[in-house]
């Protein structure tokens, strides 16, 4: 083996992957926002719901948990066209996962409207407030300080879970580094690299997402 | 559409055809099983390492430590790329399973690791004491102190975590091992519409994850019966998931 490495050879490009990193942060936030009120509204119906809503929403939990992300994000890109529906890589992307972490994110608030106290509850139907109001002023306040710590990590989840894009072409951090390698076939240094990239990108996410929690929410929870 | 699917499905579920996937399956499988193996054994040794009762040596911890921060921060297409182009140039005539399976086993070593701390720290320090004042070493007191207590709070996350790799494996499609998801792309270059080819391997993945799942939940519900003292700190989180 006589491999010299030549990270000479990519560091013009340093710039670039920044920007596909900025861009990997994006489609995660679009995803997690996207995801989260998904995983709010099929968590209500999990709640409130009739049998039928139940099941159906159940069905959609389900069926995300347990089948990979790729090949959901390959059927809505390659399968849906057949249906009528054509979609670009990027909003294929982005809605697949979406729909993806909103199967998480009703799990997670499932569990963040069963933490709730009875009493809260009936405070605020004896107040008048409708369904509605009362997820929004009473659930919603409770899931988002009891959840923080889990809803940070998800976000987190999903910055690298972006990387699968590169897999249809998306330019964000691990679609560039394709390109980069095509460009001047130093693999290894490359994607060294980029999982270097990774390991900031999620530690200063960690970070930041953990002084929010402390100074918004008084939280100390750990955030991996 | 519907008319195309009805029209294609004799085909598409022809004898070579369920063969191919057939095997597709048993190879996910395989490298499911052989990657999570590998990994939970190398992850048990990692928590071993980091546990100060059981490493003393304090850079050994930290080097432990760096190992699962790192590799947890890693997605894991990048991951397979740089053991990818690593061990090609390393070995050059290895196989691309045997390359799937390391990238596997490197990234469920360190998710392991962290299922298995969180086990040995659910265990309260008096039981370490105990076992020492027995005049039990570090190891010993491992093995038969706190390790039979420490498995029903280990056990449960590390399955539901295998179900994520499981699903992990439909990335080592992107270097050609031949397992599910590459079939899929197979058998739609081949001229099977995207709907059957991809329809045909999510139900796949679904019978084995959620299988594997409810089996999990059933090992959890069975070891339930949980310790009093430190309640499980990632109660609400929900089983570690897998990029």
């Amino acid at each position: 083996m006589s491999y010299t490495f030549q990270f000479g050879q990519v560091t013009p490009y340093l710039g670039t992957l920044a920007a596909g990193a900025w861009l990997s942060l994006q489609i995660a936030a679009i995803a997690f926002v996207a995801g989260f009120v998904i995983g709010l509204v099929c968590a209500s119906l999990l709640q409130y719901g009739g049998p039928i809503v139940r099941r159906v929403v159940r069905a959609y939990v389900v069926f995300f948990l347990n089948t990979p992300l790729l090949v959901q994000v390959f059927f809505i890109y390659f399968a849906m066209p057949d249906f009528g529906i054509v979609l670009d890589s990027f909003t294929a992307v982005t809605i697949g996962m979406a729909l993806n972490a909103g199967a998480y994110l009703t799990e997670i608030q499932r569990a963040g409207f069963a933490s709730i106290r009875r009493a809260e509850v009936d405070a605020a139907e004896a107040m008048g407030f409708s369904r509605i109001q009362i997820i929004r002023y009473v659930v919603l306040p409770h899931i988002v300080r009891v959840l923080y710590p889990a809803l940070s990590n998800q976000y987190i989840i999903l910055t690298m879970t972006t990387s699968i894009a590169a897999i249809f072409g998306v330019e964000e951090l691990t679609g560039r580094a394709y390109n980069i390698n095509a460009q001047t076939f130093r693999s290894l240094e490359i994607f060294s690299i980029v999982a270097v990239y990774y390991i900031v990108l999620t530690i200063v996410a960690s970070a930041a997402l953990y002084a929010l929690g402390r100074y918004a929410f008084r939280i100390k929870g750990r955030i991996a | 559409m519907l008319q195309t699917l009805t029209d294609e499905a004799p085909r598409f579920f022809g004898y070579y055809n369920l063969l191919f996937l057939g095997r597709a399956f048993l190879y996910t499988a395989a490298l499911s099983l052989v990657g999570c193996g590998i990994g939970f054994l190398a992850g048990f040794g990692l928590a071993v390492l980091r546990h100060p009762r059981l490493t003393p040596f304090a850079p050994a911890r930290w080097l432990a430590t760096l190992y699962v921060e790192i590799f947890r921060r890693i997605p894991f297409l990048v991951l397979l790329m740089c053991v990818f182009f690593a061990l090609q140039l390393l070995v050059p005539d290895i196989s691309m399973f045997t390359i799937a399976a390391m990238t596997v086993a490197l990234s469920a070593a360190a998710y392991s690791a962290e299922n298995v701390r969180a086990g040995l720290e659910g265990i309260h320090r008096n039981q370490w004491d105990a076992a020492e004042t027995m005049n039990m070493g570090g190891l010993k007191a491992l093995r038969l102190v706190v390790l039979p207590q420490a498995w029903s709070i280990i056990i449960p996350p590390s399955m539901t975590y295998s179900v994520g790799l499981v699903k992990s494996t439909s990335i080592a499609s992107q270097i050609g091992v031949v397992e599910l998801t590459y079939a899929a792309k197979v058998l739609n270059t081949k001229g099977f519409s995207a709907a059957i080819s991809f329809g045909t391997i999510l139900v796949l993945y679904f019978v084995l994850c959620y299988g594997l799942n409810t089996f999990a939940s059933y090992l959890e519900r069975r070891l339930g019966r949980r310790r009093p003292g430190k309640p499980i700190r990632s109660a609400l989180v929900p089983a570690s998931q897998t990029v």
